[in-house]
């Protein structure tokens, strides 16, 4: 992602610093997913970036106004939350559905009421169920890894990723979930870059620290009361925070300014309810995954709690 | 009379055409539109209500009081509504069982009230039927051109014949009820730009 070259075209594009960061904060993440799954993510990646643009292009231009670098970062995350295997036209179908009908018919940057990337990923997540739930394959490891091939062997069995194995009561090495040597969506699978990319956007402030603590908290404490509980299928708070999306989804879904939460209060209840919903949903429900649907329900709930937030806070001051 | 009673017909196919330019009677429009067969048939004993429930308003108008007209009106509707689910137990019953509870809902339809409200029940029997046929003609089109998207697009196949070949992935999404809302409302946008001049 050279986004210097961009610049001589300063009224087509708008640059915004905070959307930069995070995009630096995840080019660790794109390149170990090419790492690890081969070329053919690369161009995953690559396909969804030109056409979540050319979207978000067609509704602004009408209207004379640039395209924002919000939109890089919605491409990036939506592109990184994919399976490595899923066809390229779903993946572009979800990109165009989540930028032009999860942002820009809100009305374009800043209005989106939900997490347009997100909104891409629930689209195809629903329309194509297999494609997105059921072809995990072993990722490269070792040497120069997929640097050098297109893509994992698809025609093998299709693995199981940790989050299966731990709800069907196997163990999983916790140091290969914190490097990232196993199957898993792009960018979700090592919990160490993820990590570190959260930690940049938060110290340089693209993000509210609050929303990624309370997720974490949140997932953290429940887990811990349902593991205590001693319920099947239920891994130990450090698998869950480990394995699939959980990290990643604390650090770039949870913490998207626009559609999260704004009042203090607000943010650390939307963040812990994000956390808490995950562990329910991946632990009593259908889906292996449950941070997309979380995140995604509790930006309906976003107005309602600033309202109230600032409702009890007047009150306060009246009083 | 006669060239008022052609208007009040073809006003409803385009210039008020139900739910894309009135947003009226979005239940059944978001409900049975999963497949065109269902689509039509409902909106055949739509019109079939609001054809006959016109006609008796327009003719009771002097009668009905005030008052109470809301509850007249229903009444009659509920009559004709019993009338169409009688008559497709009869004739349709397979569709009877994929309309399921939508069948009696039809007395809800605001539609059909509203157009017994703002004109039946000042209008004359001519007027009132011609109004009638002409919005639920456009509510038939309404639900048949939205059926026909949902069911091609996520189920690959038009009045349950295949369209595609067998490569074909259907967008399950769009049979699912959020579908239905995303469709409506790419409807009322596609309505909304070719209807500003």
């Amino acid at each position: 992602m050279n986004l210097k070259g961009f610049r001589p075209l300063k009224k087509t594009f708008q640059m915004q610093k905070v959307m930069l960061r995070v995009c630096y904060a995840l080019i660790p993440l794109v390149c170990i997913s090419i790492y690890l799954f081969g070329l053919r993510s690369l161009a995953l990646i690559l396909v969804t970036a030109v056409f979540g643009i050319v979207t978000e292009a067609l509704f602004t231009f009408r209207r004379d106004k640039p395209i924002t670098s919000a939109v890089f970062v919605t491409c990036l995350i939506y592109s990184l939350s994919l399976p490595p295997t899923l066809p390229l036209w779903m993946a572009i179908i979800g990109i165009v559905v989540g930028v032009a009908m999860g942002k820009m018919v809100f009305g374009g940057f800043g209005q989106n009421v939900f997490n347009p990337a997100m909104v891409g990923r629930c689209f195809i997540y629903i329309t194509f169920p297999i494609e997105m739930t059921n072809r995990w394959i072993e990722p490269f490891w070792g040497g120069v890894g997929g640097l050098s091939a297109w893509s994992a062997p698809v025609d093998a069995i299709t693995r199981a990723t940790p989050m299966m194995d731990l709800a069907a009561g196997l163990s999983v090495s916790l140091q290969k979930l914190f490097v990232g040597n196993v199957p898993g969506s792009l960018g979700e699978t090592s919990a160490f870059l993820v990590l570190l990319g959260g930690a940049y956007i938060i110290y340089k402030k693209a993000a509210p620290w609050r929303l990624a603590t309370s997720c974490l908290l949140g997932g953290v404490i429940l887990s811990s009361i349902f593991y205590g509980m001693g319920f099947s299928g239920m891994p130990s708070p450090i698998s869950t925070l480990l394995s699939g999306s959980f990290l990643f989804g604390a650090a770039f879904v949870a913490t998207e300014p626009i559609s999260g939460a704004k009042t203090k209060s607000g943010q650390w209840i939307y963040g812990f309810m994000i956390g808490a919903l995950t562990v329910t949903l991946r632990g009593f429900s259908n889906f292996s995954e449950g941070i997309m649907f979380s995140v995604l329900l509790m930006n309906s709930f976003v107005p309602i709690l600033d309202r109230t937030v600032r409702q009890v806070q007047a009150s306060k001051k009246a009083a | 009379m006669a060239k008022s009673a052609v208007q009040e017909f073809t006003k409803g196919l385009w210039a008020e055409i139900p739910p894309f330019r009135l947003v009226l009677g979005l239940c059944p429009v978001l409900a049975v539109t999963k497949g065109v067969e269902t689509g039509i048939f409902m909106g055949i004993a739509t019109t079939f209500v609001l054809v006959c429930s016109n006609v008796i308003v327009s003719l009771l108008r002097k009668v009905i009081p005030k008052g109470v007209r809301i509850a007249c009106f229903i009444v009659v509707i509920a009559t004709f509504v019993t009338v169409a689910e009688l008559l497709m137990q009869a004739f349709a019953y397979s569709v009877f069982m994929k309309l399921g509870i939508f069948m009696p809902l039809i007395v809800v339809n605001c539609i059909i009230l509203g157009r017994a409200e703002a004109l039946a029940s000042k209008k004359g029997v001519g007027v009132s039927f011609a109004d009638g046929l002409g919005m639920g003609i456009g509510f038939t089109l309404s639900l048949f051109a939205l059926a026909s998207i949902r069911e091609i697009i996520g189920n690959g196949t038009f009045y349950e014949i295949p369209v595609f070949g067998e490569s074909f992935q259907p967008f399950t999404f769009m049979i699912e009820a959020p579908g239905a809302f995303v469709s409506l409302g790419l409807m009322l946008c596609i309505m909304n730009l070719l209807g500003k001049k």
